[in-house]
């Protein structure tokens, strides 16, 4: 069998990452809403925006950050880079190129997935409804992903796919946190805002597991130490850098590459500032400082992959 | 099936008055409520669009992907119909090679005073830069779709050559997928050719004209990209047929061998099935401008490092103004009538043929022959006084310019309009892969004009498309 076209190596890569930031979106939308219901004083959507670092974009295209226009930017945009419908669109169209590679079941849930999510109207997103749609947007992903695991051939391709996912899927972990940094007053206090955290827990799916190794009490420092390092936990940051070096292994012992010092570098770059990063005591700087390293350990390791195995033009 | 009325046409499922290959699929479908057509019919079509069968329309702000209509009502061929469509289109295709080959070498078929010389090398499709090359196993065109029609006899004819980049095999495919799934009853006890082998057939015939020494060849497969209408059918073609699909930009020559980058670095490849046209294949060679194609890519074809198919320099077999010849060429090579025969043609640079044009204008269709689409066509029976003058004024101008042909009553298939099954024109389009020797697919594609009385069956213009059945 020939070798991947290394375009279709980049599409491949981005599939994963297309789709993984898709979820990502729809749980932080959920999240926002749901905890905003909770609240007396109402949303907080301009906390979104500074999450993708949108302010600026957002406030020359639409002006006030309410409820209705933040939402549309992330879901309907299409224009929006960081929306939904964008990362979606793009998504398909990186499996349409690769097309030939992914199972027809792929990509048939991909396309009704995109076909569905192109149907939906600002009519559709009023805030009563918004949760439904953003459960809905999840399970796409997450039936993706399951057909992908059952269906897409384990060959180069896959360990592209596997990467790209993991890359995004650690990145959103670390923005979910940032998102409540701010917050954080005295490490050894109980949150000052617990039910921020919690929801946070909860939009990760994370709320009983974190329950179960801390039965009492929501410590900010616990839950970023959670976040950041339980490897029993998916979206953790230490699992996902875990299976990107298995990913990174496996092109090598599987599939006769050679090991790229420029990608073994960023890696191992990677899992020393995960390692050194949090220290004892996390402050809010502290904790805002590390997750922009970590942003930027992971920015290189996806470039240098795309640079020594995918760009060869 | 009640109420249908097939007028004054050869029907493909009741012939003049009943054909018996057809009986048994005519006898199911009575079965079959209106209701229930309808709703599988409609089944066929959402599941069409998830599967993202589709071909893509360009708008001033969008990309729209459209499906291709589907009509649940086969069109039924029987093995004889198949036999002498079989022989026919292999003979066709045997004569079409051995003219391109004539034709860039010797130039005997010329000498021989069989067709017009400049005919042929004033053609714009002619390539002068494949003179005096011939492709492994002399073989020039490795996939044809031929166009045939139907008269109101039953009459099979050839209505055009597709001998450049023939498309549609792909809905032939999944048409049939489709039909299977949403009328599994429909093919009870009915013994049908199966469609499945094409991907495999394909293979082998671009494996047997891979370059001299190359046993295990790398078959790339050359789409424009994912903009092009039929970037779905390359999807389809790679993945039937196991091999990658590049493009331009994925491929790269050095030292006149020709190579794809991949995530190792570099990899040979051997044999191209290209879906992009001639000129822009190779920018040092053909237009400067392409960027779809690989600079140097010819050079490395001409040294026999790489082979492209189809071959360079077709598009001269499938002109219009030589499909008037190909009876003639056919004769010429294979010392055979032609199985299946052409429309009858008047060639008006003969002084017989123009004769006979401008005698009959008002019955016949008249067609310039430098052009695709229908540009410039004008039906007779339909024409303006006006126009009809005009058409004789530019006949006698430049002759040499024009062909005529009576109208063809093309025949009609039943199909399924609103609930109601009515009949409309179809055409058939079967495939034929050649590396040493010919394969058809058994059936090809039958477009139909979904508009009542319409005989225009391309997809860009409303057309849609049938599963064909050859039933033994």
């Amino acid at each position: 069998m020939a070798s991947l076209i290394a375009r279709f190596g980049w599409n491949i890569f981005w599939l994963g990452r297309y789709l993984e930031r898709a979820e990502a979106l729809a749980r932080i939308l959920d999240i926002n809403e749901t905890y905003a219901r909770e609240k007396s004083e109402g949303p907080d959507w301009a906390r979104v925006l500074e999450l993708y670092s949108d302010e600026d974009r957002f406030k020359k295209s639409h002006g006030k950050a309410d409820a209705a226009s933040v939402v549309n930017f992330y879901i309907l945009d299409r224009s929006n880079p960081s929306s939904i419908a964008y990362a979606v669109a793009e998504a398909r169209q990186n499996a349409r190129s690769v097309r030939h590679l992914i199972s027809t079941e792929m990509w048939t849930h991909l396309n009704m997935f995109h076909n569905s999510l192109s149907q939906l109207t600002q009519r559709d997103l009023r805030l009563n409804n918004l949760s439904r749609v953003c459960t809905q947007i999840k399970q796409d992903c997450q039936t993706f992903e399951g057909i992908a695991e059952g269906t897409f051939f384990r060959g180069e391709a896959w360990c592209f796919y596997q990467l790209g996912k993991y890359l995004e899927r650690a990145d959103q972990t670390t923005r979910l946190l940032d998102m409540g940094y701010d917050r954080i007053t005295d490490s050894d206090a109980e949150g000052r805002d617990s039910i921020h955290w919690s929801v946070l827990l909860r939009s990760v799916a994370g709320y009983h597991a974190f329950r179960s190794l801390y039965p009492v009490g929501s410590k900010p420092a616990d839950i970023a130490s959670f976040l950041m390092y339980d490897r029993e936990f998916p979206r953790a940051v230490a699992l996902c850098v875990e299976r990107v070096t298995d990913s990174l292994n496996e092109l090598e012992s599987r599939h006769g590459h050679t090991r790229s010092k420029s990608v073994e570098d960023a890696r191992r770059g990677l899992a020393f500032t995960l390692e050194t990063g949090l220290g004892q005591r996390v402050t809010a700087r502290r904790l805002h400082k590390f997750i922009d390293d970590l942003q930027v350990s992971l920015g290189d390791v996806s470039n240098e992959i795309g640079k020594a195995y995918l760009t060869k033009i | 099936m009640a109420g249908y009325d097939q007028g004054e046409y050869f029907c493909e499922m009741f012939g003049r008055n009943g054909l018996s290959h057809t009986r048994k699929i005519r006898e199911q479908l009575a079965n079959m409520d209106s209701a229930t057509l309808r709703r599988r019919s409609k089944d066929a079509e959402r599941e069409l669009f998830n599967l993202g069968i589709t071909f893509t329309v360009y708008t001033d702000r969008d990309a729209i992907d459209r499906i291709l209509p589907f009509d649940v009502i086969p069109r039924v061929l029987s093995s004889k119909d198949w036999e002498q469509i079989n022989s026919g289109i292999q003979q066709r295709v045997a004569a079409l090679n051995l003219f391109l080959k004539d034709v860039y070498n010797d130039g005997k078929v010329f000498r021989d005073g069989i067709i017009p010389e400049e005919l042929v090398k004033d053609n714009k499709h002619y390539r002068p830069e494949m003179e005096g090359f011939v492709p492994p196993k002399g073989t020039y065109v490795h996939i044809c779709g031929t166009d045939l029609v139907r008269d109101e006899k039953g009459k099979l004819l050839v209505l055009e050559d597709n001998a450049r980049i023939p498309s549609g095999v792909s809905y032939v495919i999944e048409n049939r997928h489709l039909m299977m799934r949403a009328f599994p009853d429909l093919a009870e006890g009915i013994s049908l050719a199966e469609v499945d082998d094409y991907g495999r057939q394909l293979m082998k015939a671009l494996t047997a004209v891979a370059p001299q020494g190359v046993s295990n060849p790398n078959v790339a497969i050359l789409s424009p990209g994912v903009y092009n209408s039929a970037y779905f059918e390359h999807v389809f073609l790679a993945r039937e047929m196991g091999g990658p699909l590049v493009e331009g930009r994925d491929l790269v020559v050095e030292k006149d061998r020709v190579f794809m980058r991949t995530t190792r670095g570099l990899e040979e490849v051997h044999v191209i099935y290209r879906r992009v046209d001639d000129e822009f294949l190779d920018p040092k060679v053909f237009l400067p401008t392409s960027m779809l194609g690989v600079p140097g890519l010819f050079e490395a074809y001409r040294k026999g490092n790489v082979t492209l198919a189809n071959a360079v320099g077709t598009g001269v077999a499938d002109d219009k103004a030589v499909y008037a010849y190909l009876p003639r060429i056919i004769k010429y090579f294979l010392d055979e009538d032609p199985i299946i025969e052409n429309v009858p043609t008047n060639i008006c640079r003969e002084p017989d043929g123009l004769a006979k044009t401008l005698d009959n204008l008002d019955k016949l269709v008249t067609k310039p022959v430098g052009e695709s689409g229908g540009v410039g066509v004008v039906v007779g029976p339909r024409a303006s006084k006006r126009e009809l003058a005009d058409l004789r004024a530019k006949l006698k101008a430049n002759p040499d310019n024009f062909i005529s042909q009576p109208m063809v009553n093309l025949s009609v298939s039943p199909t399924l309009i609103g609930g109601k099954v009515e009949p409309r024109h179809v055409d058939l389009r079967p495939f034929a892969l050649t590396g040493t020797s010919t394969w058809v697919l058994p059936g090809g594609l039958s477009r139909v004009a979904m508009k009542r009385g319409s005989l225009i069956v391309n997809s860009s213009q409303g057309g849609g498309s049938k599963d064909t059945w050859v039933v033994g």
